[in-house]
């Protein structure tokens, strides 16, 4: 498959996002315009202060661009306002977040449903229960987040990013806070819903493991996109980052 | 340690607002119902020792009977001592006193002045008297019987002018005066908002009192001997014969005002009552308040406690805070409080109370006691959560501890329910015939065990109140109930305040509505008129006897029949006791005699209560002797017994028994029955005219009446229910700073909740649930609670004649709905800062 013939689910167009003003203008974000297409498992990858992260929440409607537009779905985010916003991550994105992803007073299935209950949504019942059987929460349904281990949580969140099939889902760090064993169980559940359920996703990363998960990596630094790369393995990965610290 | 406290202090100015604020509110009301009781009872003790400025001996009537109440029924004396007094050496001038009841009439035929409630309505005398504080402000002095002074505020609120026409009721009828003057008292118009109508002395003596009789003799010396001197000279002089007494000018000055005294005292207490109920209900608050956020701080202290601070010192740190909010607060709370009272002072002014203003009293011991009780009290709620603070283990700083997990243990289950059952036993011992005065404690057990209790209930009770939020309310409703229930101790502590202020609301609705009830069945067995004309008045005058006999006469009337009230000596004790007519009495005031007709009451006859009569020995046929007003003793018959005795008390006499005597003799009530086949709007217009001719007494049918009776339980009740809301404010205030803290706490779940789509509304709808859940909690426990304790006060109450508990079924919805609007409001602002969450900041913090 080439870039060409996918359909673009988000992108962003000269997205800057601009701190202070005048000398002491810090670009976060600087000129960057990159598209992530449909079906596809796109990573983000770069050092810390990069603007990974902040590129991830200005594309999610988490966070605005100074300049620049980040589009969803043919929709230009700066147009929209909190209300808007609030409505097309409820309907139209998906998020994994490192840790803290679940409401500690619901149980699993409700965090499952929980966008779907805020837009008094129904959903397609056998679209969430085909999701459960593929994260395997079948008999963890009704477990609060306390009772559940740290990879049984992140894969109630995955589930809760698939249930309302999305338009694209954004993983920040979804492994981070997991070892290594549990985190390629979550790393698979997502490449699996970008294989078998047909979903994008886009994570952002710093983990070369992780990122060998997807079908094409985004290099950030200084705000810039750097370098891009497809079909990677941890290896090529390893040596790109290698050439771009130098 | 000491530092870091004081920055951790500075360091959070939004939490050091929220504790205090608990705090101020509760010394604010301490102090300002304290500066409030000393400012009235310094503006009447100046108001008094000016009455008495110029007064240097005070001769009265040695004759008294004092009766319950306080109130007391002093002998009058003969107006002919004064000359005697005038020429004792040492006295250069003396004059006759009368304080009396009088009203002024209107020009529009309405009496000045309100009818029993606010200031009275005296008639006096004005003569040119050396010692007199009323001056004549326009006209002269009244010299003749038909000539009348009025003080200068009357005469503007009736648009007076000298040489008017003004009709004046007294306890002899009512009589027409020309107004030949208008005058000032002092520097005030009125004092303290009476109405006062001044005549000379003879005809104030004969239209205001009897005859020849007067109060008291006002004396100004002429500086030659001492006040002392000169009142055992004056007394000396006085024939033993006249029973008389004379004091000094500082002695009834001293007297008059230990009376109002004692009166201010009674209304302080309960003001100072009610604002340590509403300190206590603080307490809750800010010891839910420095929980939370000792709960908040966990890996903060856990963090100081891994780097060598001790338990001790954590503790410390955090009691230093607490003496810090308590200082803070309390001085705050202290300067609120003293413009609260001169709100309440404004106030009365507001309700023209024309009192001469002497500023506001800030007694030293207000400003030491609140400092003091506001700091003593925060810091007694601080050292329970600084305590669990120290006990933090240095661990914790690098666990991530998302909840404050708290889950009650059995000792709270085993000492909650060991309260209640001590609280109960002791109740069950008060019911089965134990002394009343024990009942306190058992409601006090059974009060602490339900808020022991109260993390143990509130969860399930939270998530029961919830249902109805989670059902209709989609999954904000669910989370809603959910949040209300995650931390029971978190959320019992917040009902508790609105627990405590709704059940003292709950019980004394629950008396009040079984005093009116009770009310209601007496007045309905015993009053059996069509018409009842009623006054006020009852303690300082009341309707002239000549009413009913007037009444009686209109061909419209059946029977009109006078209730009177005499105060009497029996065994040296003051009675009531209530005269009624034989003659006119049967089938409109029903006694419920036993064996005996109305007509066996004769002058020299008494009629007793059952119950006092078995009590006393005192069959029919017995004898009792008493001393009447006038020092005159009666011998009496005990022809009959009654079975009514909640109207009548428990001596009923002959009208005519006093008939030739010097006492004061008036009526507080004509029973009236109108005549068979007169339609009623004939026989009311009739009636109408015939007591508007007297200027007094009100005419009501018999369920205005009755009404009317059960609407003086409802004065006493909106106080109370005023007092009480210095409670329910503290308890609305802790909601909203629980909230708060809450919201400040849940910002992670809050963002992770508007990441994945919650709107602003939703959020604001989540909040507002749990707030509504948190408050009816309270408010369904304290009713529960309330409900309870008004039966027990009830119970206690039987003694007095309250027999049938009345669930007050009405107000109770009342209560609910309020509290269900007390969450909604409280809700606002945190519901508003949840909102405000910033989404990448709450996420971003790890």
């Amino acid at each position: 498959m080439t870039p060409q013939t996918l359909a673009v689910a988000a992108s962003t167009i000269s997205a800057s996002k601009i701190y202070g003003s005048g000398e002491d203008a810090v670009y976060a974000l600087n000129d960057v315009s990159v598209e992530f297409y449909e079906g596809q498992f796109t990573a983000i990858m770069g050092p810390s202060g990069s603007g990974k992260s902040t590129l991830m929440h200005c594309i999610a409607g988490l966070d605005e661009l100074t300049k620049g537009s980040a589009i969803i779905d043919g929709v230009d985010l700066s147009t929209m306002k909190d209300k808007g916003l609030t409505e097309l991550r409820r309907e139209k994105i998906g998020f994994v977040f490192q840790s803290f992803n679940l409401v500690p007073t619901l149980t699993a299935n409700e965090n499952i449903r929980l966008p779907l209950m805020l837009g008094n949504d129904k959903g397609d019942e056998a679209w969430i229960q085909n999701v459960i059987n593929t994260v395997h929460l079948q008999d963890r349904l009704t477990h609060r987040p306390s009772e559940l281990s740290g990879g049984q949580q992140q894969r109630v969140a995955v589930a809760r990013a698939l249930a309302s099939k999305p338009r694209i889902i954004f993983a920040d760090e979804p492994t981070g806070n997991l070892d290594s064993t549990t985190g390629a169980e979550i790393l698979s559940f997502m490449r699996k819903a970008v294989d078998e359920l047909g979903q994008t996703i886009v994570m952002v990363t710093h983990d070369p493991v992780a990122a060998a998960y997807a079908d094409r990596i985004i290099f950030l630094a200084d705000g810039k996109v750097v370098s891009e790369m497809t079909e990677p393995t941890s290896g090529k990965v390893l040596d790109l980052m290698k050439t771009l610290g130098n | 340690m000491f530092r870091i406290a004081l920055k951790g202090i500075v360091g959070r100015k939004a939490r050091l607002i929220l504790t205090s604020l608990a705090v101020i509110l509760g010394t604010s009301f301490l102090a300002g119902t304290s500066v409030f009781s000393d400012t009235l009872t310094r503006t009447f003790d100046n108001l008094f020792s000016d009455v008495f400025k110029n007064v240097d001996a005070y001769v009265r009537s040695s004759q008294v009977i004092e009766a319950d109440f306080g109130l007391e029924e002093r002998q009058r004396i003969s107006i002919d001592l004064v000359s005697v007094v005038e020429n004792v050496p040492g006295v250069r001038d003396a004059s006759p006193d009368i304080q009396a009841f009088a009203r002024i009439i209107g020009k529009d035929g309405k009496p000045l002045g309100s009818d029993g409630q606010g200031p009275p309505t005296f008639g006096s005398i004005g003569e040119e008297f050396a010692g007199a504080l009323w001056t004549v402000a326009d006209g002269k002095w009244a010299t003749a019987s038909n000539e009348v002074v009025i003080d200068e505020a009357s005469a503007k609120a009736g648009k007076y002018v000298v040489g008017d026409t003004v009709k004046v009721v007294a306890q002899s009828g009512s009589r027409d005066f020309t107004l030949v003057g208008i005058a000032s008292y002092g520097d005030v118009r009125s004092p303290g908002g009476a109405t006062f109508a001044l005549f000379d002395s003879a005809t104030a003596s004969e239209f205001l009192t009897k005859p020849g009789f007067i109060d008291a003799i006002l004396v100004s010396g002429d500086g030659s001997v001492s006040d002392t001197k000169l009142s055992a000279a004056i007394q000396a002089v006085i024939p033993a014969t006249a029973k008389t007494e004379t004091l000094t000018g500082a002695q009834i000055t001293l007297e008059t005002q230990d009376q109002i005294g004692s009166a201010l005292d009674f209304f302080g207490i309960l003001l100072q009552t009610f604002s340590f109920i509403a300190l206590g209900v603080g307490c809750f608050v800010i010891y839910n308040v420095f929980s939370i956020s000792a709960a908040q701080r966990q890996r903060e202290n856990a963090l100081l406690r891994a780097i060598g601070a001790s338990r001790k010192q954590v503790t410390r740190a955090m009691l230093i805070e607490s003496v810090a909010v308590g200082l803070v607060g309390s001085t705050i709370g202290l300067v609120a409080g003293i413009g609260l009272s001169s709100g309440l002072s404004a106030l009365l002014k507001a309700l023209n109370v024309d009192i001469p203003s002497s500023g506001l009293v800030v007694n030293q011991g207000t400003i030491v006691s609140t400092i003091v009780i506001g700091l003593v009290v925060t810091v007694l709620s601080a050292i329970l959560p600084a305590r669990r603070a120290g006990k933090v283990p240095p661990l914790a700083a690098m666990r991530a501890t998302a909840l404050e997990i708290a889950e009650p243990g059995r000792k709270r289950l085993y000492g909650g329910l060991l309260s209640i059952a001590l609280g109960i036993a002791i109740i069950s011992a008060v019911i089965g015939g134990a002394n009343n005065s024990y009942l306190g404690f058992g409601i006090l057990f059974v009060f602490i065990g339900t808020i022991v209790l109260g993390p143990i209930i509130a969860r399930p009770v939270a998530l029961f109140l919830g249902r109805p939020a989670a059902r209709f309310r989609g999954i904000t409703g669910v989370m809603a109930r959910q949040n209300s229930a995650r931390n029971p101790k978190r959320t019992s502590r917040t009902a508790s305040p609105v627990l405590i202020g709704v059940a003292l609301v709950t019980a004394v609705t629950a008396l009040a509505a079984s005093i009116k009830g009770q009310i209601n069945d007496v007045f309905t067995e015993q009053f059996k008129g069509d018409y009842a004309v009623t006054t006020n008045n009852q303690f300082t005058g009341g309707l002239s006897p000549s009413l009913a006999l007037d009444l009686n006469k209109l061909p419209e009337v059946d029977k009109a029949s006078g209730i009177g009230l005499i105060t009497v000596k029996l065994n040296n004790n003051g009675q009531y006791f209530t005269t009624i007519d034989p003659g006119t009495v049967e089938g409109v005031f029903d006694l419920g005699l036993i064996n005996a007709k109305y007509s066996d009451l004769t002058p020299d006859s008494i009629f007793l209560a059952e119950s006092y009569s078995l009590r006393k020995n005192l069959p029919i046929g017995s004898n009792v002797t008493i001393t009447l007003g006038d020092a005159t003793q009666r011998e009496l018959t005990v022809r009959g017994l009654y079975k009514f005795d909640e109207l009548a008390g428990n001596f009923v006499v002959n009208r005519a028994m006093i008939a030739n005597s010097a006492v004061v003799n008036f009526d507080i009530g004509v029973y009236i029955v109108g005549k068979n086949g007169v339609p009623d709007g004939e026989v009311q217009a009739a009636l109408d005219k015939a007591v508007k001719k007297y200027g007094q007494g009100e005419l009501l049918s018999k369920a205005e009446y009755i009404d009317k009776q059960s609407g003086q339980v409802n004065q006493l009740l909106g106080l109370i229910y005023g007092l009480l809301m210095l409670s329910i404010i503290i308890a609305f205030v802790g909601i909203i700073i629980t909230l708060l803290l809450s919201v400040f706490e849940r910002q992670r779940e809050l963002a992770l909740l508007r990441a994945v789509g919650m709107t602003r509304s939703q959020v604001r709808t989540t909040v507002r649930w749990e707030s509504v859940i948190t408050s009816l909690l309270g408010a369904v426990l304290g009713i529960i609670l309330g409900i309870g304790l008004g039966w027990v006060i009830v119970f206690a109450l039987k003694d007095q004649g309250l027999t049938s508990f009345k669930l007050p079924v009405g107000p109770t919805i009342v209560i609910m709905v309020m509290s269900f609007i007390v969450g909604l409001f409280a809700a606002i602002y945190p519901a508003w800062r949840a909102t405000r969450v910033n989404i990448l900041d709450a996420l971003n913090t790890n």
